[in-house]
């Protein structure tokens, strides 16, 4: 798969179960233990939401769960760090837009 | 609630060190963890670390992790708790933790709170956009989880983390366009930014980033040369084609909790930003609160672990009274020795302001280097900063490698005892270490590097030989390759002798000819097809090609030009007339010769 690293000096990367998830209704596979993140990253795909007031693109900055810089919308649910979310079969991701609703 | 004897919030080096110890010292502890697995920073870090042998040295940072986890696993003491995020700390040392969209509370007797750092941002135009990446962000995808970002990195800071990233891009096959540094020296250890600039990697000084390029996503970026006072000099902003940033400024504790735990915190720039004031034992404001790793100061991984066992240390003589003050002791002397560099001198003063006083135990020193012996395969050592590692000299099974005490001095050879058995070349985190063997009477020399990229070289091979600044030198013929279990490999190569102090790296041969006179930018090929075409005069291949005759005046590439000539005829390079050097032997203006001159 695209973006992924197959071979390397040092490190071996054992990947786990492919399986696929949704990305603003566009399929997108993943392999388990993924963060939604990471798997978005591994397709190409860098914008994770626009910001509140500007709209401007924004992505990931630390991916660690510490800057808040990739709140994505999962499985309906705003305002969630895409980073730190492992992704799973069928969830559905979209780009957050604006502050996200209160649910 | 759950009633513990002691909580540790984030399992990262320092964290695991704590628990390990409060472990082994009968402790009920638990690790508060926000990720799947346990390890923090450490599991991204691919590259050998410095230290102590006792220390973990010259061990990839991610094999640390898997160690200090194995002994936690076997530790009946220590409870893991994963996936959990802890959101405050309340009074009666009430920690208060999600998991699974699940609020727990749990009380401890003592809290050890080591929740570490994050990346600095540097505000910049567009520095918002999407490929702006924190260094540690670019590791994690790389590293954790075999993703790769970009194919065209630009990182900015060269400090040992944007050093180390550089190197780490390089060994996953993308290319790192440039560091761009700030200041007018390299920030990080000597020996990490010669690995890369072998690599081709420039590090360019007094620059900075002015702007990120790109609608959606970073397509590119602005640099520019900067003045003393930080200020882009106008005229000297240049355009680079990249589609990944990666910010390496610097880290800022994350004090959030220890503050909600009531700890009095103070801004001390030296030790990364707002720090929670402790005494030398690693105890807060709050006597039930203790701190260790990046949290107390932005160190490293190997001073988080000291630091996290002497907290533990004094936690458990809390706790139930161990007797654990010879091996806090010891530990602080430890941690003393690790800081008495001077690379330290912002650390040890930041910690002077907190009241802490590092006495060093010996000073380092620069070692005086020993007489070589020519023409004897042994190591060259190319180790001369004052850094915290010792693993050359520990790992010698004959005892060659002498650096004394304090393991901030510099390691010098005895060559004479020297077996050239290659262990401290694969040992050295540093990659600083080269074997040597002149073969005098064919004029060649033979060069091993330690090699840890992909393709690995094979005997026969032909391959370039890189300057230290990752500039073309001459063609190398690989004679064999030592393969080791910990990955860092040997290859040895055989090359003109008049570069045995030159080339530092083998590369494989690249389909676009290498520039050899930079000044006149005339390539490796160019060169090969005039010589092809019969010339073999110096004299007449400079006439042709204009090599030599730019404002270096033939400083960078004679060598490379007369190496390239004696590849083809055959003719030692000893044996080459090297033509004759004419004045001005620097650029100088045409006016000064108009003006005419004053004899004396
Ligand atoms: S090559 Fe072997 S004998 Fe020589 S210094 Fe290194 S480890 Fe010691
Ligand atoms: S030469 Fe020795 S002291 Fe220097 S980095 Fe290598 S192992 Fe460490
Ligand atoms: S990238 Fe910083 S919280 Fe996710």
């Amino acid at each position: 798969m695209e973006g992924r690293i197959e071979e390397h000096p040092i490190l071996q990367f054992k990947r786990k179960k492919k399986i696929k998830f949704y990305f603003e209704d566009r399929e997108v596979e993943a392999f388990e233990g993924e963060t939604v993140a990471a798997a978005l990253h591994a397709a190409g795909i860098r914008v994770l939401r626009h910001t509140p007031n500007l709209g401007r693109p924004t992505g990931l900055f630390c991916a660690i769960g510490k800057c808040s810089s990739c709140l994505m919308e999962i499985d309906g649910i705003p305002n969630v760090r895409s980073c730190m979310t492992k992704v799973k079969e069928g969830m559905r991701v979209r780009r957050q837009k604006g502050k996200g609703d209160v649910l | 609630m759950n009633l513990y004897q002691a909580v540790i919030i984030g399992g990262g080096p320092a964290g695991m060190m704590g628990a390990i110890t409060l472990g082994n010292h009968s402790v009920k502890t638990i690790i508060l963890d926000e990720n799947e697995s346990i390890g923090g920073q450490l599991v991204k870090q691919t590259h050998k670390f410095f230290g102590d042998h006792a220390h973990y040295a010259s061990t990839r940072g991610f094999e640390i992790a898997q160690k200090l986890d194995e002994e936690i696993v076997k530790n009946e003491n220590i409870e893991v708790e994963n996936d959990a995020t802890v959101i405050g700390i309340y009074p009666n040392n009430t920690v208060v933790y999600i998991k699974d969209g699940q609020e727990h509370k749990i009380q401890a007797k003592k809290i050890l709170i080591a929740t570490g750092a994050m990346e600095k941002q540097l505000p910049f135009i567009n520095s918002d956009l999407p490929g702006v990446y924190g260094a540690g962000a670019v590791q994690t995808l790389m590293n954790e989880y075999g993703i790769m970002p970009g194919k065209r990195f630009l990182i900015i800071g060269s400090g040992n983390i944007g050093l180390i990233l550089a190197y780490q891009l390089i060994q996953a096959g993308v290319e790192v366009r440039a560091i761009v540094e700030a200041l007018g020296k390299v920030g990080g250890y000597e020996v990490h930014a010669n690995k890369v600039k072998r690599l081709g990697v420039p590090i360019l000084l007094n620059h900075t980033i002015v702007r990120a390029i790109g609608d959606e996503s970073v397509e590119g970026a602005v640099i520019a040369k900067i003045d003393d006072k930080f200020q882009t000099i106008p005229g000297t902003e240049r355009e680079m084609v990249v589609d990944t940033i990666a910010i390496s400024v610097g880290l800022t504790p994350l004090t959030e909790l220890a503050e909600q735990a009531g700890c009095k915190v103070e801004f001390i720039p030296e030790l990364g930003g707002y720090v929670p004031i402790r005494d030398e034992r690693m105890r807060t404001t709050n006597p039930d609160v203790f701190i260790a790793g990046d949290l107390s100061s932005i160190e490293e991984a190997t001073t988080a672990m000291i630091e996290g066992k002497i907290a533990a240390l004094e936690m458990a003589r809390d706790i139930n009274g161990s007797d654990t003050k010879e091996e806090i002791e010891e530990e602080l002397r430890t941690l003393a020795l690790f800081r008495s560099g001077p690379k330290s001198v912002k650390i040890r003063s930041g910690l002077e302001k907190m009241g802490i006083k590092i006495s060093i135990p010996t000073k380092p020193i620069i070692n005086e280097k020993k007489e070589d012996v020519i023409g004897k395969l042994r190591a060259v050592l190319e180790c001369d900063e004052e850094i915290p590692c010792n693993s050359c000299e520990a790992s010698c099974p004959f005892g060659a490698i002498h650096i004394g005490e304090n393991l901030n001095s510099t390691p010098v050879l005895d060559a004479e005892k020297c077996t050239g058995c290659g262990t401290c070349v694969n040992a050295c985190p540093g990659l600083a270490i080269f074997m040597m063997k002149e073969n005098e009477e064919e004029s060649t020399v033979t060069l091993g590097i330690p090699y840890e990229l992909l393709p690995l070289s094979e005997k026969g091979q032909k391959m370039w030989g890189l300057s230290k600044e990752g500039n073309y030198v001459c063609d190398v013929t690989v004679e064999r390759v030592i393969k080791y279990p910990n990955k860092t490999n040997i290859v040895y190569a055989k090359l003109p002798i008049e570069f045995k102090d030159t080339v530092r790296h083998f590369a494989f041969p690249k389909k676009e000819s290498p520039i050899v006179c930079r000044c006149e930018e005339v390539s490796l090929e160019q060169i090969e097809k005039v010589i092809d075409s019969g010339v073999t005069d110096f004299e007449e291949i400079k006439r042709l090609t204009r090599v030599t005759m730019g404002p270096c005046g033939g400083k960078n590439c004679k060598l490379v030009v007369l190496g390239i000539l004696s590849r083809k005829t055959g003719v030692p390079i000893s044996k080459l007339s090297h033509g004759t050097s004419r004045p001005p032997v620097k650029p100088v203006e045409f006016s000064v010769f108009k003006k005419g001159g004053d004899e004396r």
